[in-house]
């Protein structure tokens, strides 16, 4: 067998030797060759997915199981380098190095004659590294390793041309913002070993307990100390996945190169959130409480993202609500206890926004850096092959029957009716409600970029080209990824299930106990469900297509919303400023002016002492030899003096 | 009437003081080293005094000690002098109140 530790070596390997060609480059004027980085940071990634290949066949049940070494061991705290791979990782690991690689493989064109080309490819394989470190784990202390490690890496990729003042802003804001959501994380872990010990953070054990029977007064005992776990679990997810209440950096991030968005959007990064939830669903089963709050944590995020992306400009914006507000429908769900479902729309949103955006980048790569949609348009004929790339991902995120998304969008829509007699409905509305919502704003995205007569710059018309073949070929294949990859788990389909087998021996013990005695079939046909579903797209397009077709907003001079857009686009940035950031501000002032100042008082007390009391002493120290040397005299005979009177013997 | 080594020390004290006062009192360099001179040849008297009291055979050395004390001393007058004389090229002066770089 292939050790486990191979996978993430790979990339880290990459990471070292293209920061060592970096920093050795740094000096010279031309930067490193190009072909050379560009190989090499494919290679590591490509490799990391081949080992993930070869191990994903003949995987046995439980998956595979190594512990490497001993982290630390502390007292009390002892943690382990273990690696689990099974059934829920290998899904997670397959998309996450193959289409990382592609992403790779495609910023190797856009990133082309960039200065910092070596040091770009240097982050993105530490990215790809801290992922595999976040999913591989088979403990939570070392998932907390890589999702600190995909918080670095998003900053230093965010803020990747770090000239510019606004883009080093959003990296600090991507990485205050997951802090807080890590707080979330830590205190989870705090909580789950006050409960039952150390053990617990490992996750096979922590299945094991929760089921043991042996255990069961003791998981009463514990349960208000457990529901707070996993809320505070929840929590950290909010902040990795983008959902209310740190949402706010997401959008933001966007200030990165298009590939990094890309990567951040589809591969890594937020999809660790929904990845951690599904690690824990032995936990979550138990807390029927915090999946409610999940399900309509998720649903209002997917609602309100799927407004603002209907009032952005910015085409990359745009997608990045888009992603918002589909990882509203993977929390739902969640919520809902389908979490095999959960990590199916994972898995095809990895396909289809990762092909959205590596189409928008090259949109953005052929009008030389333009991102405004007003001043965009009629691409189609200009970019066919990038055109049908995005038409591939849009049909597939609106959920046109057959592509990708229109598997596991309807998937997650029936689990939603089916949750709950009464307020399943409900849920399923408003779910359904948002897909119509989504089909509107991104096929007015697609109008204004590609249909309609070019609005731009007439000098930068000429230089409109179609993207290099290595831009090329990684977008060809996540189209073909966003038609086809629905089809793992087609529900219309009989058998059609490979993915659900997949993912079976993790996820169905949980999912079998949460629903116990819910009444699991479906009392309306799948079809109906399907039919609503290609009815909400295809409403969508309409409401579009009479909405923004000929016409078009004028162009302004940013992209940023304004007025009643601007409010509700900035609704949670203004939030976040009334409760947290005056407060932070508020202390801040206080340390500042109170605490501050008083040890300022005590600093400039003790200095003024010292220097009273010197000013004393230097009035002996006048430049008066004779009077030093009477002094010295003096001295001496007082010594004389006590030694007569004491014998010297004190 | 045999001399008393009592008076020997007294003397020796008187020429001591003498010598110190010198030292403090006098501006002029020169004196301040006739001084020290003085009261180190008042110890050397001083310790010639008490080793009379000895024994003849433990006396002698009493009476050789000085003797280095005052080739010493000879010595250590030579540095002190030519020490003046520099001191002297520099600051164009024998007033030892004036000898000092130091502020304050």
């Amino acid at each position: 067998m292939i050790p486990l530790w191979l996978i993430p070596l790979f990339p880290l390997v990459g990471t070292l030797i293209l920061a060592v060609i970096s920093i050795s480059s740094s000096t010279s004027k031309k930067g490193a060759n190009e072909g050379l980085v560009g190989g090499i940071a494919v290679l590591f990634p490509a490799l990391a997915f081949l080992m993930v290949l070869l191990l994903s066949f003949g995987l046995p049940d439980a998956g595979y199981r190594e512990t490497l070494c001993t982290w630390f061991d502390i007292q009390a705290i002892r943690a382990d380098f273990g690696f689990l791979f099974d059934g829920l990782s290998r899904t997670m690991l397959l998309f996450v190095t193959g289409i990382g690689t592609l992403i790779t493989l495609y910023s190797t064109g856009y990133m082309h004659g960039d200065r910092g080309f070596a040091r770009f490819f240097a982050y993105i394989n530490l990215f790809l590294f801290s992922m595999i470190m976040l999913v591989l784990s088979d403990s939570l202390p070392l998932t907390f390793l890589g999702w600190e490690g995909v918080g670095l890496c998003s900053y230093l990729l965010i803020g990747f041309w770090n000239s510019d003042l606004k883009n080093c802003k959003a990296a600090n804001k991507a990485f205050i913002v997951n802090r807080v959501g890590d707080l979330g994380f830590l205190l989870g872990m705090l909580a789950l070993v006050s409960v039952g010990g150390i053990s617990l953070l490992s996750y096979p054990e922590l299945a094991a307990w929760l089921v043991n029977p042996a255990m069961g007064e003791q998981l009463m005992a514990g349960m208000p100390l457990l529901t707070l776990a996993g809320l505070l679990f929840f929590f950290g997810c909010t902040g990795k996945s983008a959902q209310i209440p740190l949402l706010t950096w997401l959008p933001d991030a966007m200030a990165g190169p298009t590939p990094v968005s890309a990567l951040i959007h589809a591969a890594t990064m937020v999809t660790s959130g929904v990845y951690l939830l599904a690690r824990l669903s032995s936990l979550y089963a138990i807390l029927p409480e915090v999946l409610m709050v999940i399900t309509f944590v998720g649903l209002a995020t997917a609602f309100w993202a799927a407004i603002t992306g209907l009032l952005q400009n910015d085409i990359k914006k745009v997608l990045a609500y888009s992603t918002i507000s589909q990882l509203g429908y993977m929390f739902m769900a969640v919520g809902v206890v389908a979490f095999d479902v959960s990590i199916f729309h994972v898995f095809t949103h990895a396909f289809f926004k990762a092909a959205l955006f590596l189409g928008a980048g090259a949109v953005i790569h052929a009008l030389s850096g333009e991102q405004d949609m007003r001043k965009m348009g009629g691409m189609l004929k200009k970019t066919p092959l990038t055109a049908l790339v995005m038409i591939f991902g849009w049909l597939a995120i609106i959920g046109f029957p057959g592509f990708a998304g229109f598997w596991s969008k309807d998937m997650i829509l029936e689990k939603l009716y089916v949750s709950d007699p009464v307020s399943g409905p409900i849920l399923y509305g408003l779910a359904l409600l948002t897909a119509v919502i989504t089909a509107v704003y991104m096929t007015r995205l697609m109008i204004l970029t590609f249909l309609g007569k070019y609005r731009g710059d007439a000098s930068a018309e000429c230089h409109i080209h179609e993207a290099p073949a290595s831009m090329l070929i990684p977008m060809l294949i996540l189209s073909v990824g966003s038609a086809f990859a629905g089809f793992l788990w087609a529900g219309l389909i009989p058998g059609a299930e490979i993915f659900r087998e997949w993912l079976a021996p993790v996820l169905s013990t949980a999912q079998t106990m949460a629903l116990g005695g819910v009444h699991e079939g479906a009392p309306v046909s799948p079809w109906i469900f399907a039919g609503l579903g290609t009815a909400a797209a295809l409403i969508g397009i309409a409401i579009a297509w009479k909405l923004y077709s000929g016409n078009v907003p004028a162009p302004k001079d940013d992209t940023v919303p304004k007025g009643k857009a601007a409010d509700w686009t900035f609704f949670f940035d203004k939030f976040h400023n009334i409760c947290g950031i005056q407060e932070t501000r508020l202390v801040a002032w206080f340390l500042d002016v109170v605490v501050n100042r008083f040890i300022m008082l005590l600093q400039w007390f003790v200095g003024a002492i010292a220097i009273i009391l010197s000013d004393g002493v230097r009035t002996f120290q006048v430049r008066k030899i004779r009077l030093q040397m009477g002094f010295s005299i003096l001295g001496m005979i007082l010594v004389i003096v006590f030694v007569a009177l004491y014998g010297g013997s004190l | 009437m045999e001399l008393q080594p009592v008076y020997i020390q007294i003397l020796a004290l008187i020429l001591f003081a003498l010598g110190i006062a010198v030292t403090l009192s006098r501006r002029n360099v020169f004196f301040v080293l006739m001084g020290i001179e003085l009261a180190l040849n008042a110890v050397n008297l001083s310790l010639v005094g008490f080793a009379k009291t000895l024994p003849a055979m433990t006396s002698i050395t009493g009476q050789i000690i000085p003797l280095f004390t005052i080739g010493v001393a000879a010595a250590e007058a030579c540095v002190g002098l030519a020490v003046v004389i520099l001191i002297f090229r520099s600051q164009d002066s024998v007033d030892i109140d004036t000898y000092s770089n130091m502020k304050g």
